[in-house]
């Protein structure tokens, strides 16, 4: 539908260098999306004028063309900037942003882009704007065909054929698979980060049926616990803290309902590309509700200081961790390094970066001074049907508080006739403060009227009340009745949620800061996606009512069909959260110094099939933990190995170390002592003092629960950025301050210290040993089978049979020559078993995942 | 303390140790877009990758053995160990190390060009006019440096120190101020300066941390531990917090009621237990032996660790060094007494805090600076003084850095009439010791001590300087993170020549 003159075309060839007209697309569309799209575009067009497309420009409005290709002082649109009557309000056109459009119109409109109405151009596939580099990543997968591996029936399900083929292909031979109790725990601690209780795993074992895999596979995907574990592998990636860091390292209110968010839709499988709207946009959603505002906390969960060194730099510092986290959660990339000049590594500019940032300039964060701010969340009309009822329910109360106030007034009066001065019991009334502080209104009194009012109300009522007439009686107290009443009937107060928030459709200007120093702004842009990735304008033609709709556009963008990286990325890290390692092992970085994937066509086909299973992430656990791939034993091949070598093929289980949290939880269960409670504030475990003691005042934001509370699962636990839990920390929990892709393992001294004699893993030694008490009676040998059943779902050996009875033997008989209590042979039965329980939870094979 | 098992975070740490050079030197040749495009033909080619797995795989040597065994610097150091006493609070400088005969004459009128640094005009109305300093300063020493009455037992070694008396930094607030002069950075999330010394360096005795923080009695500084933490790199590298009294190290001892015989029982039996038949094998095999072993390394630095802060074989007359048989003194006399027996014993990198809490018990002298670094310089007079002479006469000064700052220092002009506030803009520090030119002042802030404007040294050029000294390049000690390498001084710092010996 290109209905401009060539004759304008060859007018723009002809009148200057065409490097130097401005293009439509990249420099003059952002202007006048920002600036006019208001009024003047989509269902709103003012004066008939649509200015989206150089065709409806042209066309113009009621008052005829807004341009003539060629004569800028004949065209109304310039005309119009230039003499300041548009936009109307404040804001204006920029001189900038006025010589571009001049420019435009001088070259004659040149060049015409290929936008039409029928494509909006933020919700389209991302067309490239200039040749792209043909990294991998940066072209959208395309859905490979399910190789045939030349061994029949090992496959279970597709993934198992690109895993077989590409054996094959190296001539490995995978390793056998696992014995049922192996991988019967091995699906228990990665879908639900639990163990399997001896009960379920004796059901399991003895269900011969050829569907018991798979049908255990579909009940741990439907467990609480599955969304409690998964939803702490995503809050690694998204640097969730419940505080702010730095002096103060004030606790960001309500921020767990984010946490809780999280794990809802893991929990009933949000459609991924849903929860990656929500999480960026929630709020610019048509139909935002409480969940989808409450979402949208993962755009202020990074530190913030409350007195910073220089406010500019850490507004800007705020943006940059958004940024940073929504490019390398979503993306898988390190545009974040183009803040200060041209990335050393990858193709993003600087100009890159701060186009990006365009899209997040609009955000403000709800703050009082040093004081962190949330904001009620709900849809729009429960929000406005809250604030209506409160506001009829104040006026109801205020008209009543007025009626009984002069009731009251006139039985006061009254009395002062009676006793001139006063009765007896009322004499404080005669101090003129006293009167001032009850005829003051009530929220306008003083602290020192308060404290009168308070003081002196019971006494004042009382003698009303005997003074009042039958009928005032009656009248006060229905008038009473009715307050009361219209308190009970007031609506319940919506959520509150750790948000930030945009109130106007005009975005603020975003300019590029010279070697990243807000002093020196230069170049005006305008918020795009990354030249490399068809630099996709992000300023919406339809914008909210109260916002930009810059972020709704990114969000659009990154799930439209042709993205190429987000359903790579996330399919990465499923993969990783399964075998450790993700297809692609830089799982943060997808760029051009990122990994390159060991399958790229596993990848690819993962990702093309995630989308067409309506971004199901519980359909791609189906497809991987349904697998043979998941099934592998840890059996190690030298040949094997050395074929495999760099290749990082799939063809045995790599055991490895459970994160801190499936330990600390593990324990809770094996003890008997998990309280599976879900959801809610956080929880605050009782620390060491010398924990506490690294802080500047000891203990502050650090309310111990109580302790049915802190034996909740770890992912309830409330992370203070400033104080870690020693057993958590020990065992590498991430580091919030920015995206975690990939937990550490260290092991040091320490380490080992906090779990010998760290007062967690006591407590729970001693809980395992009543627990082993209670249910294997006094008799050791059943004591140390069933411990072995708890902690590893299996008999002991006959080996560590005999050598757990010699230690208990031993450590008895040590304990009653130390103590001289009446029963002292069952209480050092009992230290014996419980410092034999505390071995068990110590051992290799219970740290780690095989 | 390390155990014998590389951290997974090596895989990317190490990628670049010798590809950095010719990458770099590729994108300085092609520059701009054609750069890009190298560094894209680099990576098909498998440039990247390739480096990294040939850096983990030389790393399957030496490195890999342990994340903390002793590892060559990158050229000969000058000092082996690190001590860093960190006033927390904010020094005043004028009243310490810094005299400024114009301002006592001027004292009382408003300081010129006030308004002119925007970040003091935005505490305007916090602040008074100039406050002269009370104090008297003498030359001390062959050097002839004046230092003033709050430190004469410092002074009296100012033939070893060199006065950093350009020392600037970026951040008003103590919390920021605090991390920037620990990390390099104003925001959370780096890693210490121990940190990256021990990351380059490792550490000589496998028995104790590699990095030891001993806080005041008073409390931790604001932040807590992110001061000493490890940042983006693996908690091996963190500082670990000594406590000079009961237990040094948390979880240190077992519960009341197990007895050492009973835990050498338990380690026994748990080490049968993780005995696999046949060994592990496969990668997973280091890790677990490792995790063997870290059980092994608790029980030995049961004993190791009380017996460094068992101060009981020290003679009285060390002890009086240190001023531990004065009130005063005793507490921060007793952590550098401790801390010089942890560097003595191989720990790398010691920082012993002057300061802790809130207000008056730190050096946060808001309401009168004399009342409060009267408190806090005769806390620390002696036993600094004390620690000096105590590494000298055993040989340790001339291979140990000694490094002595606060997050900043302080206004010259009033605040509540006899306090000072805060001030980054120009303050003074000293280090000592190992490869340190001493008896001299460098640098100097304008006439009223405000600002740093000859031979200034940024917190950067300090950490430079700290690196340079125990052997390390600060440019080429780096740590892949997000999708850069990043460094202690980021893209900053400049190492300080005329403070070497």
């Amino acid at each position: 539908m290109r209905s401009v003159p060539a004759v304008i075309l060859m007018s723009a060839a002809s009148a200057v260098s065409a490097a130097a007209a401005p293009d439509f697309a990249e420099d003059v569309r952002p202007i006048l999306a920002r600036r006019c799209f208001a009024c003047h575009a989509g269902e709103m067009r003012m004066g008939e004028l649509d200015l989206r497309t150089p065709e409806s420009i042209v066309k113009g409005g009621s008052k005829g063309p807004a341009v003539t290709a060629g004569s800028p002082d004949a065209s109304l649109l310039y005309r119009r900037i230039i003499d300041q009557s548009m936009p109307l309000g404040e804001e204006k056109v920029s001189a900038d942003e006025a010589v571009v459009i001049r420019g435009w119109i001088e070259h004659g409109l040149a060049p015409v882009p290929p936008a039409s109405e029928a494509q909006p151009a933020a919700s389209a596939a991302p067309e490239p704007a200039r040749p792209r580099i043909a990294h991998w990543a940066f072209t959208p997968p395309e859905r490979p065909a399910v190789p045939e591996p030349a061994e029949k029936g090992w496959a279970k399900t597709p993934v198992d054929a690109f895993i077989k083929s590409a054996l094959e292909q190296n001539g490995i031979t995978p390793a056998p698979p696992a014995d049922r109790r192996t991988w019967l725990r091995r699906a228990h601690f990665i879908l639900t980060g639990l163990p399997p209780t001896p009960a379920e795993a004796e059901a399991f074992l003895a269900d011969e049926s050829p569907e018991a895999y798979d049908r255990l596979i579909d009940d741990l995907l439907d467990r609480p616990a599955y969304g409690e574990r998964w939803a702490r592998h995503w809050l690694d990636v998204v640097r969730y803290a419940e505080s702010n860091g730095y002096e103060r390292d004030g606790a960001k209110p309500h921020a767990w309902r984010y946490r809780d968010y999280v794990i809802e839709a893991f929990q009933k499988d949000k459609p991924f590309d849903r929860f990656l709207t929500e999480q960026l946009a929630g709020d610019e959603l048509e139909g935002a509700d409480a969940e989808s505002q409450i979402a949208t906390t993962f755009l202020r969960l990074g530190t913030w200081d409350d007195e910073p060194a220089d406010p500019r730099v850490d507004r800007y510092d705020q943006l940059d961790d958004v940024l940073g986290v929504a490019s390398t959660t979503f993306l898988g990339l390190t545009i974040r390094c183009a803040r200060c000049h041209d990335h050393k590594f990858e193709p993003f500019s600087q100009k890159d970066y701060y186009r990006l940032l365009a899209v997040f300039e609009p955000l403000k964060r709800p703050q009082d001074k040093r004081r962190d701010l949330d904001r009620l969340v709900g849809a729009e009309g429960e929000l406005a049907a809250y604030r209506t009822a409160m506001e009829k329910a104040d006026q109801a109360v205020g008209r009543l508080k007025r009626d009984i106030g002069k009731t009251r007034q006139a039985i006061l009066d009254r009395l002062f006739e009676k006793a001139p001065g006063g009765p007896e019991d009322l004499s404080f009334l005669n101090h003129a403060e006293t009167v001032l502080a009850f005829r003051k209104d009530e929220k306008q009194r003083s602290d020192r009227q308060k404290e009168l009012v308070e003081k002196f109300e019971t006494q004042l009522d009382t003698a009303i009340l005997r003074e009042a007439s039958g009928e005032e009686a009656a009248k006060l107290g229905e008038w009473n009745q009715r307050v009361e009443a219209i308190e009970a009937s007031r609506p319940a107060e919506p959520p509150r949620a750790y948000i930030w928030f945009e109130d106007t459709s005009i975005p603020p200007v975003t300019r590029l800061f010279a070697r990243g120093d807000t002093t020196q702004p230069a170049d005006v842009v305008f918020p795009s996606t990354p030249a490399v990735l068809g630099r996709v304008p992000l300023d919406p033609d339809e914008r909210p009512m109260y916002s930009t709709g810059r972020r709704l556009a990114l969000a659009r963008w990154m799930t439209a069909p042709g993205n190429p990286l987000v359903a790579r990325v996330i399919v990465n890290r499923i993969w990783q959260w399964y075998f450790g390692e993700g297809l692609v092992a830089s799982e943060n970085d997808f760029g051009v110094a990122g990994e390159r994937p060991s399958d790229p066509e596993l990848l690819d086909y993962l990702a093309t099939e995630l989308r067409q299973s309506g971004w199901s992430l519980k359909h791609l656990h189906r497809l991987i933990a349904k697998s043979a791939a998941f099934r592998l034993s840890s059996q190690w091949d030298e040949a094997a190995a050395a074929r495999s070598m760099n290749k990082r093929l799939v063809w045995r289980w790599q055991p490895r170390r459970l994160e801190a949290e499936a330990v600390r939880d593990s324990m809770l269960a094996i003890s008997g002592s998990l309280n599976t409670k879900r959801g809610g504030p956080s929880i605050f475990p009782e620390l060491p003092q010398a924990v506490l003691d690294g802080q500047s005042r000891p203990g502050l934001g650090w309310e111990t629960s109580e302790a049915a509370e802190a034996d909740r699962r770890s992912v309830y636990i409330f992370i203070k950025r400033s104080v870690a839990v020693p057993e958590l920390e020990m065992l590498d929990s991430p580091d919030t301050t920015s995206s975690c892709e990939h937990r550490r393992v260290s092991i040091t001294g320490p380490q080992a210290l906090t779990f010998l004699n760290g007062d967690f893993t006591h407590a729970q030694a001693e809980r395992l040993a009543g627990r082993l008490l209670r249910e294997a009676g006094t008799d050791r040998p059943s004591q140390v089978r069933l411990a072995f059943q708890l902690a590893l779902n299996r008999p002991p050996t006959a080996d560590q049979q005999q050598e757990a009875l010699r230690f208990l033997e031993k450590q008895a008989l040590q304990v009653m020559a130390e103590t001289s209590a009446p029963d002292a042979q069952a209480e050092a039965n009992l230290r014996a078993l419980q410092a034999f329980c505390l071995v068990l939870l110590n051992m290799n094979e219970f740290f780690y995942l095989s | 303390m390390a155990i014998p098992f590389k951290p997974k975070a090596g895989r990317r740490a190490t990628r670049l140790a010798c590809g950095e050079t010719r990458r770099e030197f590729l994108w300085q040749a092609g520059g701009g877009f054609a750069g890009t495009a190298l560094t894209y033909l680099l990576a098909q080619d498998g440039f990247f990758g390739a480096q990294a797995r040939a850096a983990s795989r030389t790393a399957g040597g030496a490195e890999a053995a342990s994340p903390l065994a002793p590892k060559q610097p990158h050229f000969e150091a000058r000092a082996k160990r690190c001590i860093f006493l960190f006033m927390y609070g904010g020094g005043s400088q004028v009243d310490t190390f810094d005299p400024k005969p114009e301002l006592n004459r001027r004292h009382g009128e408003p300081m010129p060009d006030f308004d002119a640094d925007p970040l003091l005009a935005m505490r305007r109305s916090r602040l008074g006019g100039l406050l002269g300093s009370t104090r008297t300063f003498k030359k001390y020493g062959e050097s002839g440096i004046e230092v003033s009455d709050l430190y004469p037992n410092v002074a009296s070694k100012i033939d070893d120190i060199a006065v950093i008396r350009g020392t600037y930094a970026d951040s008003f607030a103590h919390g920021s101020g605090l991390l920037q002069m620990n990390t390099g950075f104003i925001r959370q999330g780096h890693p210490s300066v121990g940190s990256w010394v021990t990351y380059g360096l490792g550490t000589e005795n496998q028995d104790l941390p590699a990095y030891v923080v001993l806080l005041d009695h008073r409390g931790g500084p604001i932040s807590g531990p992110p001061n000493w933490s490890s940042g983006f790199m693996p908690a091996t590298y963190q500082g670990t917090q000594f406590r000079s009294t009961g237990d040094p190290i948390l979880h240190l001892e077992p519960p009341e009621g197990v007895s050492r015989e009973q835990q050498r029982q338990q380690l026994d039996l748990l080490s049968k237990f993780d005995d696999l038949p046949g060994g592990a094998a496969g990668p997973e095999s280091d890790e677990l032996e490792a995790r063997i072993a870290s059980y092994e390394l608790a029980f030995r630095m049961q004993q190791s660790a009380p017996e460094a802060v068992d101060l009981s074989s020290e003679t009285q007359a060390t002890k009086n060094l240190y001023g531990l048989d004065r009130k005063v003194t005793e507490k921060f006399g007793r952590n550098c007494l401790i801390a010089r027996r942890l560097v003595e014993r191989g720990v790398r990198f010691v920082q012993v805090y002057s300061g802790g809490g809130h207000g008056d018990d730190t050096w946060d002298a808001h309401g009168d600076v004399d009342s409060n670094h009267e408190l806090h310089c005769a806390e620390t007079d002696l036993p600094m003084a004390g620690l000096l002479s105590d590494l000298h006469s055993r040989g340790l000064l001339e291979d140990t850095l000694v490094v002595w700052a606060g997050e900043f220092g302080r206004t010259p002009t009033s605040q509540n009439t006899l306090g000072r506030d805060h001030s980054p803009r120009g303050f003074s520090t000293w280090i000592a010791g190992g490869g340190v030119k001493g008896g001299q002042a460098v640098g100097a802030t304008d006439d009223f001590g405000y600002k740093a404007v000859e031979n200034t040294v940024h917190v950067h050029d300090l950490h430079a300087t700290i690196l340079h000294l125990m052997g390390l390049d600060h440019t080429l000690l780096t740590y892949f993170h997000g999708g850069r390498d990043m460094r202690l001084t980021d893209v900053h710092g400049r190492v300080v020549r005329e403070l070497l010996a």
